[in-house]
């Protein structure tokens, strides 16, 4: 039997007869950290809402440590699930709500109490533990939603973009917390996000969502490293050159920029601004390619229409990740087995 | 130049409440008290005025119960689950509450009556027809879309997000019930059977139709009272004690819905597929609702074509309906009350939309006007259309003269359709975001130009619904009007009215009666097809 906390095969779901998530495959060992990156609308939440047993897959199995989940409704399956919207329970203080799930699960009080003390401290709930949720910053109601949700003790929790609605600071100083609290409690955990940043920074390894299908798997290092196909190259941020009938990825720091036209590399600037601490040009090359180069702050600016030419210090292979998925849509009226006379 | 505080665009609102209402029912009962300054106790004291609060109390209790078991799972199911026809499902629902009352003791009679379509081959059923029995399933009938629509509105105040969590963290579906979804339901199903308890507490023309003295209401009895037994100061007395029984359950509805609104929706609203035990017997519950609702509708019209019940069809109704006999019998002619019943709806309707869209400026710039606005709402709510025209006649007839019955009739519909306006607009209004308004101010409108063109133009369906509810409320508005008309003004009577006068004991043109009724189920259930097609919910 697989080890795995988290063992998806062959997922497909539909929404109005479209696919949504077309043969999903995805794995998490016990206590790994795993982001599943994608686009808005690349079925990231179908397919944790799945996992979770929210939403029912159209095809595929779902096996929870080793467990098939399929048929098991979502308050059996033992998992914790965590949403941008916190969702705590109004008329409850906050000891109560992180106790909730214990409860519910006959728990002794004094063990209860024992173990929502130990979650307060490792959250830095403990002075707040008395208040309700009104009383409650942003951050402080996330904080207790994942320790109410890490109180049952799951071997797996979904977290579906928890840290979308707070503040870049106050994220930042969440992601560490959280982690933190899911590496003590020996927790593995899914995290959907759009945020390339919060995914390659929390995770052991990320998940690359295209439309409803995994374009590419790995640590973040070798992601990156190697782009799967010119669409995983441009959601990571990377322009997708090119030269001499090779595709390639080049990260916007890595690109040179001369004023003047010369040759093939000849682009027209069509903006060109400082951002911070850096200078931020965005060009165009004759054949329509779009590229975005970030340069030192100390650059001379170009003006919108000026000519340039585009030289790149260094280059990416594209290629050689997953192939796309063979698997046909279960939905698919012409692929179903024709009754014989 | 100085601006007008916005909570001063609730006075107009406000004046007409005070002036329609408050004055002349304040005034009535300050004569009362001071023609009979012991008067109170003998009211009191009255065995037939104790009877009538006694079945006030009953027929209420027994209603609320039975409109909330009847309704909350409808309620439920409307507000919780994915089914086909459900927006239909939730326009018919209201169409009873439109109805004219009198409709409704009709339909009932049609139904479990002698001559009934169930009462007909279930005797065991007659005592449905008439009596307490009739009067209680007319009431839960004409009460019950209150109960379900109140319920649904507690259910779509609940996040699919916290019971998603829950459901996470393991509670199973009855302890989701319980601890997420179930309080907002039962508190909008409570809210429901408190404002079923204080209708039925007030009906008047089910006792009436359907039993008879020895089951009248406060509300017939103060009628029989000042209109029969020509006892006005009594009459006056008892209108005061009936104000102040129903300030209890009126206040509590009152805060209820407050809470309700207050609450959601907060979150997602998720429509959830019917599998399992649970959802299916809500939805075999729900659909027992609905079924009494369409009987009680669809008894209504088959009457209209087979009066006798079950034998052959018969559309004598119809041709007798407009005959000039007929007009000669109960002296209202038929062109003339329906003239007069569009006529006023379209009046009142247009009065109470015109309050209400002022009064909205008022709550959009200071959304803490919203008490002040409930304050407005609840006024016509406490005084009932009986004790509202019985203070209009006594008081409003001396200063309007006979002639001018037509304006406290207009003056009685707009109020009592006021709080239905004013809620329909209001939910929408408070939602609107600020930024529309403040870009019309910012390109130079004044703040009720802004107000206008932002936030009004922006909720027009809102508008529109709340005309049309007004309307139907005003078109359906029969005891007000039949108390204000009922004495040497009956060229001002409405179509209600007539229907009324066509089954009396003078009359008696029940076939007439019958194609009467079938005609307002119509033009109610046109008005409701009009709002929905426009895709505004109506709030109650």
């Amino acid at each position: 039997m697989s080890s795995d906390v988290l063992e998806v095969a062959g997922l497909w779901a539909h929404w109005r007869a479209k696919p949504v998530l077309r043969g999903i495959d995805l794995r998490l060992a016990p206590r790994e950290f795993v982001a599943l990156l994608g686009p808005n609308g690349s079925g990231k939440t179908t397919l944790l809402r799945c996992i979770a047993g929210l939403e029912d897959p159209t095809a595929g199995t779902i096996r929870l440590q080793g467990r098939s989940v399929e048929a098991t409704p979502v308050h059996r399956r033992g998992i914790g699930l965590l949403a941008q919207d916190p969702a705590l329970f109004p008329g409850r203080t906050v000891a109560e709500n992180i106790a909730y799930g214990l409860e519910l699960r006959r728990i002794p009080p004094a063990e209860i109490a024992a173990r929502v003390g130990l979650l307060a401290d490792l959250l830095r709930l403990r002075p707040l533990l008395h208040r309700r949720p009104e009383a409650l910053s942003g951050g402080e109601h996330q904080r207790v939603a994942l320790a109410r949700t890490l109180a049952p003790g799951p071997a797996l929790v979904l977290l579906d973009e928890p840290f979308a609605a707070v503040d870049a600071r106050l994220r930042s100083e969440l992601l560490v917390g959280f982690r933190e609290a899911l590496r003590a409690t020996d927790t593995a955990a899914l995290l959907v996000t759009h945020d390339l940043e919060e995914g390659f920074f929390l995770a052991d390894r990320v998940y690359i969502l295209l439309d409803g299908s995994i374009a590419q798997h790995g640590t973040a290092g070798a992601v990156f490293d190697r782009p799967a196909s010119p669409d995983v190259a441009r959601f990571l941020g990377y322009n997708v050159v090119v030269d001499e009938g090779v595709t390639w990825a080049v990260d916007p720091s890595e690109l040179s920029i001369t004023p003047g036209a010369e040759g093939e590399a000849a682009a027209t600037v069509v903006a060109d601004g400082a951002i911070g601490r850096e200078r931020r040009t965005e060009l165009r090359l004759p054949d329509g390619t779009h590229l975005l180069a970030r340069r030192p702050m100390g650059s001379p600016p170009l003006p919108a229409g000026a000519s340039a030419t585009v030289a790149w210090a260094r280059v990416r292979p594209i290629g050689g990740g997953l192939e796309p998925s063979a698997r046909t849509d279960p939905l698919d009226p012409s692929r179903r087995p024709q009754r014989e006379g | 130049m100085r601006r007008v505080p916005p909570l001063l665009y609730l006075a107009p609102a406000a004046a007409v409440v005070v002036l329609v209402a408050l004055v002349p029912v304040g005034l009535l009962v300050a004569r009362a008290f001071a023609d009979a300054p012991s008067g109170l106790a003998e009211v009191l004291g009255d065995p037939l005025d104790r009877a009538a609060i006694g079945n006030s109390a009953v027929q209420g209790v027994a209603s609320a119960a039975g409109a909330v078991a009847a309704g909350y799972p409808l309620g439920i199911w409307l507000g919780r689950y994915a089914g086909w026809g459900r927006s239909a499902v939730r326009a018919v629902v209201l169409v009873p509450f439109l109805l004219p009352s009198v409709v409704m003791a009709f339909a009932v009679e049609g139904l479990f009556g002698p001559t009934g379509f169930v009462g007909l081959p279930l005797p065991a059923l007659r005592v449905l027809g008439g009596g307490v029995g009739g009067i209680v399933i007319a009431n839960v009938a004409f009460n019950l879309p209150i109960v379900a629509l109140l319920t649904a509105a507690g259910v779509e105040s609940s996040p699919a997000e916290l019971e998603e969590a829950a459901a996470s963290l393991g509670a199973g579906p009855l302890r989701r019930f319980r601890d997420v979804w179930g309080p907002p339901s039962l508190a909008g199903a409570i809210a429901g059977g408190l404002l079923t308890f204080v209708f039925s507490a007030l009906a008047f023309a089910a006792p009436i139709v359907l039993c008879g003295a020895r089951c009248y209401t406060i509300e017939a009895r103060i009628w029989s009272l000042d209109t029969i037994l020509l006892q006005p100061t009594a009459a006056a007395l008892l209108a005061f004690v009936l104000v102040v029984l129903l300030v209890a359950p009126t206040l509590a509805y009152l805060e209820l819905a407050r809470r309700l609104r207050r609450a959601g929706p907060r979150g997602r609203s998720v429509r959830r597929p019917v599998r399992g035990a649970g959802p299916w017997a809500i939805t075999v519950g729900a659909m027992v609702g609905l079924g009494l609702l369409l009987a009680v509708i669809g008894a209504v019209v088959l009457r209209s074509i087979d009066p006798s019940g079950g034998s052959a069809p018969d559309l004598s109704g119809w041709t007798t309906l407009g005959a000039p006999a007929l007009a000669l019998r109960t002296g209202i002619p038929l062109g003339a009350a329906a003239l007069n019943t569009v006529a006023f709806a379209t009046a009142s309707a247009l009065t109470a939309l015109l309050l209400g869209v002022v009064a909205g400026f008022a709550l959009v710039e200071r959304p803490a006007a919203g008490r002040l606005l409930q304050l407005v709402a609840f006024v016509p709510l406490l005084l009932s259309p009986v004790v509202l025209a019985f203070a209009l006649s006594s008081v409003g007839r001396a200063v309007v003269g006979t002639e001018g019955v037509w304006a406290l009739v207009v003056g009685s519909q707009t109020v009592l359709a006021l709080p239905f306006a004013l809620q329909t607009l209001a939910v929408p209004l408070r939602h609107r975001p600020r930024t529309g308004r403040e870009a019309a101010r910012v390109l130079g409108a004044g703040p009720f130009r802004a107000y206008l063109d932002a936030d009004v133009a922006g909720v027009r369906s809102a508008v529109g619904a709340a005309a049309l509810f007004a309307f139907a409320i005003s078109l359906g508005e029969f005891t007000a009007t039949y108390f204000l008309t009922s004495v040497s003004a009956a060229r001002f009577a409405t179509l209600p009215v007539l229907l009324y006068e066509l089954q009396s004991p003078g009359v008696r043109a029940f076939a007439a009666a019958d194609a009467l009724a079938a005609v307002l189920v119509v033009l109610s259930v046109v008005v409701l097809a009009v709002v929905g097609w426009g895709g505004r919910r109506l709030e109650l």
